[in-house]
């Protein structure tokens, strides 16, 4: 069944649609975002659901398009990006319900929306590389604008020139790479398992891939804001609308890492050999840098934005790892994130409305003031410092495992203590300032979420609660792949790995 | 003595240079088109000599093609200059920066 | 069988989780829920005690190749005797809560997080492995920090939660890279794989390893140097405090040092252990020696026989210390619900030196309250004075300074918790207060009751004949203690010793100013550091990278403009050049 289709048609034709409605018609507009997300969503979880463990490619749809080169339109499910693929459809959903803070031109930012929903789900659902980018630039270009023309903040002019220089960067220096893997496997073709069934007999010439590794990752780091090429991360988001921060942070930005795993190891798995030590150090400066410039945010979105940066810092640790405990743990922290990235914006974009400022040290008290509200950014901050109960501690504990037996142990522990004392550090006090102590006097007509919001916030923290609870739902279809990837990787190592293993459980 | 080739193309060279230094240099607009005229008439003496020399007919039929199309060019070129003086009192080379960036 | 173990865990889950979910519209309701709760998941320990024997039961949590994790329960002595503590203790403070919070506004909050404690706290008793009870670590660690904040609206509330979880944070960190390092070392995180894994070797697993495990109890069990969160964590209910800070919370962290006992036995994690144990006992005995809130005075009382059982499992002898934590539960639980019953009664005072006179009117709390006293002080025939001797006759077999330690802080607490009974609770009413208190109700005053049998039996049931010198020693502690403190304070109207020992008594008071070291420690470090790197972020990154990417590109930009003139002559004349240098370049 075409579920992946239907899933990313729904938002595209949404769009299209939207451009036909006059543009006073604010509540029809409203409706078909809705609609098209609440439908996309189940069908994204009709697919979740049906998924078989471990079956390979499912809810293919392969189109030709130009045979010459190779170009198929090819979408397909496997364990990676199932998971992620849900995880989009519930933040795509929860960003149309907290888009109705918006109520000028209406009408072109539903439109924007909607296209950077069908670009996300898509270039997630992808399989031929040509396409996996493609849906990456349609989902990207509409943020820009949307920071650009609906941004608030008195730096959303530099804001938005910041992050549309730097991603598309990012994007450029991908493209060339990706290029340069088509060019170099000389597969005649863009479709990813036909590359990779073809880099398996005859792997990349050892030196293209030293050039092919470094660019991919630096470009698809740019894209993840892996350090030093960070700074547009929490300016972005401070400056953009809550439902674009919601789905750029929460979703789009994990386009560079899910391609990482998916093009960059295993086509170039000896140039990931020599540069994955480089990431894992830039992972670390993630971690413990922007969590120390997290400590000293005054401003609860630039807050959240750095210690987004941050936990792409585990993400980034996990793939330097390259073992099936890391990669999985990656792809974990990737879908818990999201949700949580997602759920921290949509809450800081109640307060702002409610509050009309997002400065720490004006609130207060603000738990008394709106309970519902108050307690999910409770929970979603301490899910952010790892708190078990949360996706995020399951995959952030099964990365320290990786990285420990992957022999990064310094990195490991410097590691631990970021996520552990700095990150408990930063989302104490956040706490402490906004939602506890006495209650300021300019938030006395603060209100809580309205039913809307409040069902689409409540989904997230269910979403992570429940992968809290179970992780296993989510890493048995993940390993399945991801133990492909790593023999994929290390071949020779693989050996004496499993020798090692088995030795070590006795 | 002869004339040798070199002579007439000594003769061209000399001219090209006259008329690519009056390009150059002079500020008036006419005198520009003069000398460019000069710098495409030096080019028709090397082609004659060439001709003449060669023993074929080659060079002077390029010559007429030149002075042909020079001589349209001027017509336009003089156009122009006219206009432009109408609009700006002013044929100075040095006044008309306006594309300057 | 198995049932009746996860329903043990799983029943305050489910209680908190309802409460949550909108029963905490009812007070009745939410009361009703959680107490059930609470009280049948103790009535399911008993019937697993009665159905003796080992019970062990998982489900798979996340599995690698060569990592696996489970939810799973161990129920085998050491953990029925703490279910035993907590869920027993437990559902008294439940009860006694009933009346303490009878006025409080959230109401159902409080019982909510009660039953998400006692869930996490169960967790951490019943797993089966190092990983799970890592999970469990944190949920109590968040428990606590919800209980200690609970009044969220006073700002010293929500610091102190603050203080709490971040001081436990730092533990935990400790006791993530040691269970990171065991697992290296020994292949998987399970404790029946690991002891039958060590059972072939010796100290496979290093001191430090060890060490860093010890350093998560630290935080837990607030041993020096992170006990710094305890006092302050009296903000919260005294129900709390007693629940938390006397019987369970803390009691973790030697819970745990019992569980893994094989791992550190043997290297060189012990004597640290002991030393720092011996550390703690000392120090805050001697801070508790001039505090003057009543709740202080027991949270110092509490850190410091912590620190006994710390030392007795660093020195060798976890049961000891399982002994002394068993006892020790019930009396302090039962020495916090009195103080709790105090403060009531006075409307929310907790400064001893505005109480007094309350034998009369206060018969039942004041004679359960002696009792408690008689019990941590280690009167003989008392439950206390059995755990007490245990470990100092540990203490005297392996380190004799440890035990001239011991016997000293003995003598202190004898000291201090006269000094605490005579100015409470004895001689003329010293406030207005005072004079109108009344005894509290039934529902307040019966767990009082009920914890003052095991303060006084609890110490039989593993009671054995004393070591004649040890016995000596506690006795002539004990006198000397009590005759100390009498001549001191019986009828004074205020602290006489801060007039006489100027300099000791303020470095009691202000606890060794070891939060106010800490907290330079943080401005200086901590701050500076995050301070760097926002500077880092704004200067290098932001300043020089970007806006210098930015700057060059429009420095070039303006190099590159200044050819266009605009004038026909200079564009004529570059021509000429370029023409005449490609002809040379073609043509040599």
């Amino acid at each position: 069944m075409d579920w992946l289709l239907i899933i990313v048609l729904l938002p595209l034709l949404a769009a299209a649609a939207i451009g036909f409605v006059p543009g006073s018609q604010l509540r029809t507009i409203r409706g078909i975002t809705l609609g098209a997300s609440v439908l996309a969503l189940l069908c994204a979880l009709i697919a979740f659901c049906s998924f078989k463990v471990g079956g390979g490619l499912q809810f293919e749809t392969k189109w030709a398009w130009v045979e010459s080169l190779g170009l198929h339109f090819h979408l397909a499910a496997d364990g990676i990006n199932i998971g992620i693929i849900l995880m989009g459809a519930i933040v795509a959903f929860a960003a149309a319900c907290c888009a109705d803070d918006i109520t000028h031109r209406m009408k072109e930012f539903h439109i924007l929306l909607n296209l950077m929903i069908g670009g996300i789900l898509g270039a997630f659902a992808s399989m031929d590389l040509f396409f996996f980018y493609f849906f990456h630039e349609l989902a990207l270009v509409p943020t820009f604008i949307m920071i650009g023309v609906w941004g608030r903040g008195a730096n959303r002019n530099y804001a938005t020139y910041k992050i549309t220089l730097y991603l598309s960067l990012g994007a450029l220096l991908a493209l060339i790479g990706l290029i340069g893997v088509y060019v170099q496997t000389g597969a005649e073709s863009f479709s990813i398992p036909d590359l990779i069934a073809k880099v398996r007999e005859t792997p990349i010439d050892e030196a293209a891939q030293q050039w092919i590794f470094p660019l991919l990752m630096f470009g698809f780091g740019i894209l993840v804001s892996l350090w030093p090429f960070h700074t547009w991360a929490p300016l972005g988001y401070g400056a953009a609308p809550t439902a674009t921060a919601m789905l750029h942070a929460g979703v789009l930005k994990k386009f560079g890492l899910y391609g990482l795993i998916r093009v960059a190891i295993p086509m170039a798995p000896a140039g990931a050999q020599n540069w994955l030590g480089v990431l894992a150090w830039l992972a670390l400066a993630n971690l413990l840098y922007c969590g120390l410039v997290a400590v000293r945010q005054k401003d609860l979105n630039q807050l959240i934005g750095n210690s987004s940066v941050a936990h792409m810092g585990f993400i980034f640790l996990g793939i330097a790892s390259l073992n099936v405990i890391g990669l999985t743990g990656a792809v974990l922290v990737m879908i818990a994130h999201g949700l949580l990235a997602a759920l921290a914006f949509g809450l800081s974009g109640h307060l702002y409305r409610q509050t009309g400022s997002l400065d720490m040290s004006r609130m207060g008290g603000l738990l008394r003031q709106m309970p519902l509200a108050g307690t999910a950014l409770l929970m979603a901050l301490l899910a952010g410092c790892g708190l078990p109960g949360f996706a995020n501690f399951a995959g952030e504990v099964t990365i320290f495992f990786a990285a420990w037996l992957a022999g990064l142990k310094t990195i490991t522990v410097i590691a631990a203590w970021s996520a552990l004392v700095i990150g408990g550090l930063y989302m104490m006090r956040a706490i402490r300032n906004i939602l506890h102590g006495p209650r300021g006097d300019d938030w006395a007509k603060a209100g809580d979420v309205n039913p809307l919001i409040a069902t689409a916030l409540g989904l997230l923290l269910a979403a992570l609660m429940v992968f809290g609870f179970a992780p296993g739902l989510l890493t048995k279809s993940i390993e399945s792949e991801v133990t492909k990837i790593v023999r994929l990787a290390k071949p020779a190592a693989d050996a004496s790995e499993a020798q090692a293993t088995e030795v070590a459980v006795r | 003595m002869e004339p040798l080739l070199n002579h007439y193309l000594l003769v061209s060279g000399a001219l090209f240079a006259i008329g690519l230094l009056g390009v150059i240099v002079r500020r008036n607009l006419l005198i520009i088109y003069m000398s460019l005229e000069l710098m495409l008439n030096a080019a028709n003496v090397a082609l004659v000599a060439m001709s003449r020399f060669n023993g074929n007919l080659d060079g002077q039929v390029m010559v007429f093609f030149i002075i042909t199309v020079a001589a349209a060019e001027v017509s336009v070129g003089l156009a122009l200059i006219v206009a432009l003086y109408r609009k700006r009192q002013t044929a100075d080379v040095e006044d008309l920066a306006t594309m300057k960036l | 069988m198995n049932i009746a173990a996860w329903l043990i865990l799983l029943l305050p889950l489910f209680s908190a989780v309802v409460i949550g979910l909108g029963a905490f519209r009812s007070r009745k309701v939410s009361a009703a829920i959680s107490v059930g709760a609470v009280v049948g998941s103790f009535l399911l320990t008993l019937l697993l005690i009665s159905a003796s024997g080992e019970l062990r039961t998982s489900v798979t949590w996340l599995e690698f190749e060569g990592l696996q994790i489970d939810i799973g329960l161990q129920i085998d002595t050491l953990s029925k005797l703490m279910l035993c503590i907590v869920t027993g203790i437990g559902g008294l403070i439940y009860i006694f809560s009933l009346g303490y919070m009878k006025e409080d506004m959230d109401f159902s909050r409080y019982f909510a997080f009660l039953s998400l404690f006692v869930f996490s706290m169960i967790g951490i008793v019943l797993a089966d492995n190092f990983v799970m009870m890592f999970i469990f670590w944190e949920l109590v660690g968040i428990s606590s920090y919800l209980l200690i904040g609970f009044w969220f609206d006073k700002s010293s509330a929500a610091d102190a939660a603050k203080k709490a979880f971040l001081t436990n944070r730092v533990g935990d960190f400790g006791f993530l890279i040691g269970i990171l390092m065991v697992w290296a070392a020994l292949g998987s995180v399970g404790f029946a794989d690991l002891s039958n894994a060590l059972s072939g070797e010796t100290a496979a697993v290093t001191g430090l390893a060890g060490f860093l495990i010890f350093c998560g109890a630290m935080g837990k069990s607030a041993q020096f140097p992170l006990h710094v969160w305890l006092p302050d964590a009296m903000e919260g209910p005294t129900p709390v405090s007693a629940l938390i800070h006397a019987a369970t919370m803390v009691a973790a962290g030697v819970y745990m040092l019992c569980r893994v006992f094989f791992l550190i036995d043997g290297t060189w994690a012990m004597e640290a252990i002991a030393w720092i144990g011996g550390l703690t006992s000392l120090m805050a005995a001697l801070m508790a020696v001039q505090q003057d809130d009543i709740k202080r005075i027991l949270a110092y009382s509490t850190l410091s026989q912590l620190g006994y059982m710390v030392m007795a499992v660093g020195l060798g002898s976890p049961d000891a210390a399982m002994f002394h934590l068993s006892t020790h539960a019930s009396f302090k639980a039962l020495l916090f619900l009195g103080a709790g019953s105090v403060i009531v009664a006075l409307h929310h005072e907790q400064d001893i030196w505005k109480m007094g006179g309350l034998r009369e009117r206060m018969p039942r709390t004041y004679w359960t309250f002696f009792i408690g006293t008689m019990a941590l002080c280690g009167v003989p025939l008392f439950s206390g004075f059995f755990s007490k001797e245990a470990i100092i006759d540990v203490a005297l077999q392996s380190n004799l300074l440890l035990f001239f330690v011991a016997v000293f802080v003995a003598l202190l607490t004898t000291f201090y918790m006269t000094r605490l009974f005579i100015v409470a609770f004895m001689g003329e009413p010293r406030s207005a207060q005072a004079k109108r208190a009344k005894e509290s109700p039934a529902v307040m005053t019966v767990p009082l009751l009920v914890l003052a049998v095991p303060s006084v039996l609890a110490g039989y049931y593993n009671a054995h004949a004393p070591n004649p010198l040890v016995l000596c020693a506690s006795l002539v502690v004990l006198v000397f203690g009590i005759l100390v403190a009498n001549s001191v304070y019986s009828g004074a109207k205020a602290d006489p010793l801060p007039a006489r020992f100027v300099w000791l008594a303020k470095a009691m008071r202000g606890r060794f100013w070891f939060d106010e070291m800490y907290q330079w420690l943080i401005d200086r470090v901590q701050e500076n550091l995050a301070k760097l790197a926002e500077a880092i972020d704004r200067r290098v990154i932001a300043g020089l990278m970007v806006r210098g990417t930015h700057g060059t590109t429009e420095l070039v930009g303006r190099v590159l403009r200044l050819a266009q003139t605009g004038n026909l002559q200079t564009y004529a004349f570059w021509f000429a050049i370029g023409m005449a240098a490609l002809l040379v370049f073609t043509l040599s």
